[in-house]
């Protein structure tokens, strides 16, 4: 992704403009600064007509981070929701728009809406279609995602539950192609998380398995995309808990787990995502008590709780060898020595009383290659040192 | 005008291959009176594309094997059908785009900015190269071979099973090292004139197993040998800096419709449209006075023109075109339509990303010494054939002789190894020999220009645009910054 990494430059940072494009900036200044009047003027009189509604989307367009704006629009979405279920279906019509009219009805009753609804899922359409083309510009808008999240919560309040599922599904496809844009553009994960949420809710079954399988293609397609693996690690202990897996199964996938991710850092250990996937599988070796085995422990475990002292020291000792052997022709890569030094810790804290597991002087070594492939960070590594007892 | 007889001409260009074609191009605002005449009644030159009749036609033309005292360019042409039963047949001719000029075109390259710039890259429509693979011989004397896909970045090799945690690693070092090799000389440079595989051994510790595969990326068509550190480093460099440009999942490009010759048909229509002559069938058979300004020209018509500058090929320019001093052994080429499409050379190469119509296969030399196979697979996507067949393109730099049996094999054991299903022989096939003589000399007229052709790179090389751009620039004398850079015509959407 080519924005990944790069600087953003302002569009107006070229100071030396000339005369003719400074005057064409004044006029769109002023044209800008005219319309957002407007909006303004509109806002302040209570002014809830269509043309204000219209003069919103022309000023979004052009700053779709005006949030002001943008909370306004949805009072003006809110007040016509409200007037059409106000007005329900009766209502007397005169016989110009008669006719339309019963298209209109013929139309709601057919996809079990009322006229009311019908009406709401219109609006929503309409401004869903309005958002895409701003959100295809402006993938990172915070007030945009918002903006569509508020309209599907509407839509679950105020239509049929069938209706509203069908929207979130949209919404799966959509996030589903601006992931495809940016891979790891995190408004884009985040909603994900909430839309599959919302459609497990309304549809009553799990998705931890697709979306388990949709982080699986997306580090396929780019290893270093820290919300895959974010999310990836998010959903592993539910889909164990799902799959009622047994102790065996659970660790199966514990190690497949490893397996994987030692393969990808072998790949690249220059790719900090890896290790912090790495460190997340390490982290659930939490040694439990039994008491722990429901609850929270069974939310976040991915091995059978309880976990042993025996077994923990076990992993974080193969892994600290695994780890070794990585140095090989990586030698100038420092978060192999961070990763060392970290599980190292561990190790001692849990076999504290018993002999020295990692010597010391090892660990001091890799404290030294540390501080040399990274001397801007001096302190933080001095006060690593401290806590180490090197 | 009713006739060319004593017409007077700023420029008269000799051939519509793609060099002089992007020429008339680069010409067509300047307001100069151009005259474009093609010996052949095809525009596109070396570089045309022929349906099936044309095909014929050429083959015959350029069936000889080459006279002893003259280098030729095609030589050793002829074609052959399958006479298997099967149920897919040849289609009519005009269903048929065979390019002479399957070249890809790094997404890189310098040529596709400049139709942007030129505004003609609104009449082109490019398509993914996808796929790239070595063709392993198989692991017994009487097994098929197999189709391995070239990892070309680093998700290929994390999922690739088929190489161990080493020598990924080793690949991964590598890849990182190419990617800016030009500040890494020390590394390098010892090893410059060295041969590839030796360096990547030594240097990489990448065991045999890896070399075909990086030998295929540099798309060299000597043999591993051969081929040194200097030249492999930068075509590899240019392939993996290519990937992901234009979209995810490919890094090369080709036009649809029959190679290069579709860019070299809207450069000459655009020539046209800013009110360049054209006329086929019409080469120069005398220029009358070699001190020019202007010159006297006799065309094969019999008409007498005259031209101010004048733009060819050393073959079709100067009286007497001196023998290049070393001529390799060219390219021996094979075109081959195959009754089934193929779907296997062209799967989807990313996630969201689109459905390539090239494919590009190497069949590494039995040894070091031998020189490679390039496949490239062009989908019925390409414009070039019915859509239930697909097209072979492939070269060997070896003489005639040797080269022909080397292809047929090649192509014989590309189709086994797709799925072990029986794949028919070749519907048609049409062999020949390309010599490269773009060794020219330079006419001694400062307005006589000698334009190379292009050269057999099995990729466009950003020479070919430099040379148009050098030429251009004698003849108009505007600043380099203007070429190929033009507004949209009045009425026209960009």
């Amino acid at each position: 992704m080519a924005s990944h990494g790069v600087p953003r430059v302002s569009g107006t940072a070229t100071s030396d403009k000339s005369v003719a494009a400074k005057e064409k900036e004044q006029r769109q200044i002023a044209e800008y600064k005219g319309l957002e009047k407007d909006v303004i003027d509109r806002i302040t009189g209570k002014d809830v007509s269509n043309d204000t509604f219209q003069a919103t989307s022309r000023l979004l367009q052009q700053n779709p981070e005006y949030h002001t704006i943008w909370n306004y629009r949805r009072i003006l979405l809110q007040d016509v929701f409200s007037r059409e279920l106000a007005s329900g279906n009766s209502a007397v019509i005169n016989t110009q728009a008669d006719e339309a009219h019963n298209g209109d009805a013929q139309a709601a009753s057919k996809a079990g809406l009322t006229l009311a609804q019908q009406e709401i899922s219109l609006l929503m359409s309409e401004d869903l279609a309005f958002l895409i083309p701003l959100l295809e510009q402006y993938p990172k808008c915070y007030w945009i995602w918002n903006h569509r999240a508020w309209l599907l919560a509407k839509a679950t309040e105020l239509l049929p539950t069938r209706t509203a599922s069908q929207r979130w599904r949209g919404e799966l496809a959509l996030v589903s192609k601006m992931l495809v844009l940016d891979s790891r553009n995190f408004h884009a994960w985040s909603y994900r998380r909430s839309t599959v949420e919302q459609i497990e809710l309304l549809e009553g079954k799990s998705l931890a398995e697709d979306e388990f399988a949709y982080t699986t293609k997306m580090v396929n397609t780019n290893l270093s995309n820290f919300s895959a693996w974010h999310n990836r690690g998010q959903l592993l202990p539910r889909l164990l808990h799902e799959r009622q897996a047994t102790d065996e199964e659970r660790k199966t996938t514990f190690d497949a787990e490893l397996e994987l991710i030692t393969r990808a850092l072998y790949t690249d250990p220059y790719d900090q995502s890896l290790w912090f996937y790495h460190q997340y599988l390490m982290s659930t070796l939490v040694v439990s008590s039994s008491s722990d085995a429901n609850g929270d422990a069974r939310r976040t475990n991915i091995l059978a709780a309880p976990i042993s002292h025996v077994t923990s020291i076990a992993y974080l000792e193969q892994e600290i060898a695994s780890i070794e052997d990585m140095l090989d022709g990586a030698e100038d890569c420092k978060y192999i020595y961070q990763a060392l030094l970290e599980y190292s810790q561990r190790l001692q804290e849990l076999a504290d009383g018993s002999t020295d597991i990692v010597e010391p002087s090892k660990m001091a070594t890799w404290l030294d290659e540390v501080r040399k492939l990274d001397p801007l960070r001096e302190g933080r590594w001095l006060d690593l040192a401290v806590s180490l007892k090197l | 005008m009713e006739t060319l007889e004593g017409t007077e001409w700023d420029v008269v260009i000799v051939g519509t291959d793609l060099p002089r074609s992007l020429l008339a191009l680069s010409l067509s605002r300047s307001g100069k009176r151009v005259l474009h005449i093609d010996r052949n009644e095809y525009y596109g030159g070396d570089e045309a594309a022929l349906s099936l009749s044309e095909a014929e036609a050429w083959a015959t033309r350029y069936a000889g094997n080459g006279s002893l005292d003259e280098v030729v360019t095609f030589s050793h042409a002829r074609i052959e059908t399958s006479e298997a039963a099967c149920d897919v047949k040849l289609s009519q001719s005009r269903a048929y785009s065979l390019a002479l000029a399957p070249q890809i075109v790094y997404t890189q390259s310098k040529l596709l900015p400049a139709l942007v710039s030129s505004r003609t890259h609104g009449q082109l429509e490019f398509q993914a190269v996808g796929s790239w693979f070595v063709l392993q011989p198989g692991s017994d004397a009487g097994s098929a071979s197999s189709l391995v896909r070239v990892p070309s970045g680093r998700e290929d090799i994390f999922q690739d099973q088929s190489f161990d945690l080493r020598a990924k690693r080793s690949l991964m070092k590598f890849l990182r090292f190419v990617g800016n090799f030009e500040e890494q000389a020390e590394i390098w440079q010892d090893d410059a004139e060295r041969p590839f595989p030796d360096f990547l051994q030594q240097r990489f510790g990448l065991p045999q197993s890896l070399h075909a595969a990086l030998l295929s990326l540099t798309l060299a068509a000597t043999p591993a040998a051969e081929t040194p550190t200097s030249y492999a480093l930068p075509r590899i460099a240019r392939h993996l800096r290519s990937i992901g440009l234009f979209g995810p999942g490919f890094g090369a490009v080709i036009p649809k419709w029959g190679g290069l010759a579709e860019i070299a048909q809207v450069a000459c229509r655009a020539g046209a449209v800013g009110g360049a002559v054209y006329v086929l069938n019409r080469g120069i058979d005398h220029i009358d006075n070699a001190e020019g300004d202007p010159f006297r020209l006799k065309l094969s018509g019999g008409e007498q023109v005259l031209a101010h500058w004048l733009v060819g090929t050393a073959d079709n320019l100067l009286t007497k075109a001196p023998t290049p001093p070393h001529v390799g052994p060219g390219l021996t080429k094979s075109v081959s339509i195959i009754a089934t499409p193929l779907p296997k050379l062209f799967p989807v190469t990313a996630e969201g990303g689109v459905t390539p119509a090239g494919a590009l296969i190497a069949m590494p030399g039995t040894t070091p010494g031998d020189p490679p196979v390039y496949i490239m697979a062009h989908s019925a996507d390409a414009g070039e054939c019915p859509s239930t067949q697909c097209v072979l393109y492939a070269s060997i730099a070896l003489p005639f002789e040797e080269g022909q049996g080397r292809l047929r094999a090649a192509i014989a054991a590309v189709l086994s190894s797709i799925d072990g299903k029986m794949v028919p022989a070749p519907l048609w096939t049409m062999q020949y020999h390309q010599h490269d003589l773009g060794e020219t000399a330079k006419a001694s007229h400062p307005h006589c220009i000698v334009l190379p052709p292009m050269s057999l790179d099995n990729a466009l090389a950003d020479v070919v645009l430099e040379d148009v751009r050098q030429a251009w620039r004698q003849i108009t004398g505007e600043d380099e910054a203007k070429f190929l850079r033009f507004d949209p015509r009045e009425g026209m959407e960009d």
